[in-house]
């Protein structure tokens, strides 16, 4: 990947991240102590997986079939309560809930366990931040030889 | 309380040939509610995380089943897995839920399930 196009993406990223704020439809800036009332707290502090009863729009239903790196990474997990790395109330926590609200409700269900088990290998100490980077740069440049042929 | 010692296998060792929550059988002691009371569900702090819902809090429904003994949510997401709680199924008329919920609809309920400690007696 060139120079110029790694910026151009790293200036794509910094854009769409305003796409990403909540749809509370003020500005969201570190505000002060007195602009968080006590609803307003509750529902940034509370778990964002608690989410029936929100008003919203009918979402549309499709069928879908699982795809592998789907069924790897659900394997994934489950090896990882075996090996006792975390169990799945743990697993749910932080796939659900510690993620965040913006990533809960945008990133696909499974990417949402992928991410997890990756930080809980970090947090625990099994792999460093760095090992990981490392190992996922690799792969991407493994990935885009393969490709280019 | 520090876990650094603990045995990161514990849980796996537990529940084999058992499975989970059925591991945690026999160590919640004798449970408050029976099936038939009338239940409200408390308002507790819902930091961190949490699997009672906010739509529940504050209403009155029936006991309808002591399902499992487990530790409740809130506990085994840290791994804190040695202070187990009943579990109960609670029904609700959903029109205690909603309050926009229609008249033609008055005999729908909503069934779920609390541990414990978010119950009190209605």
């Amino acid at each position: 990947m060139s120079l110029l196009s790694t910026r151009e993406d790293a200036m794509r990223f910094i854009r769409a991240i305003g796409y990403l704020q909540p749809a509370v439809h003020k500005p969201q800036h570190a505000p002060y102590p007195d602009e968080i009332d006590h609803t307003l707290f509750r529902a940034y502090t509370r778990s964002v997986h608690d989410i029936g009863g929100e008003p919203d729009v009918p979402i549309r239903w499709e069928e879908k079939e699982e795809e592998q790196w789907e069924a790897n990474t659900f394997a994934t997990c489950e090896c990882l309560a075996w090996r006792g790395v975390w169990n799945a109330e743990e697993r749910r926590r932080r796939q659900n809930v510690e993620i965040g609200l913006t990533s809960y409700l945008g990133l696909p269900y499974y990417g949402r366990w992928l991410l997890s088990a990756a930080l809980v290998l970090v947090d625990k100490q099994y792999v460093t931040l760095t090992e990981l980077v490392n190992k996922i740069d690799e792969v991407k440049k493994r990935h885009e030889q393969k490709s280019a042929r | 309380m520090s876990k650094s010692q603990h045995d990161r296998t514990h849980h796996a060792k537990k529940a084999t040939r058992k499975g989970d929550p059925q591991c945690f059988k026999g160590e919640a002691g004798p449970a408050k509610f029976k099936v038939g009371d009338r239940v409200r569900i408390k308002d507790l702090p819902d930091i961190f995380y949490t699997r009672c819902q906010i739509y529940t809090r504050g209403a009155t429904g029936t006991v309808v089943a002591l399902v499992y003994e487990s530790p409740a949510p809130e506990d085994e997401a840290w791994d804190n897995t040695d202070k187990p709680e009943w579990f109960y199924s609670v029904k609700f008329r959903q029109k205690d839920l909603w309050p926009e919920y229609h008249d033609v609809y008055a005999n729908d309920t909503l069934e779920t399930e609390f541990s414990e400690r978010w119950l009190e007696k209605a």
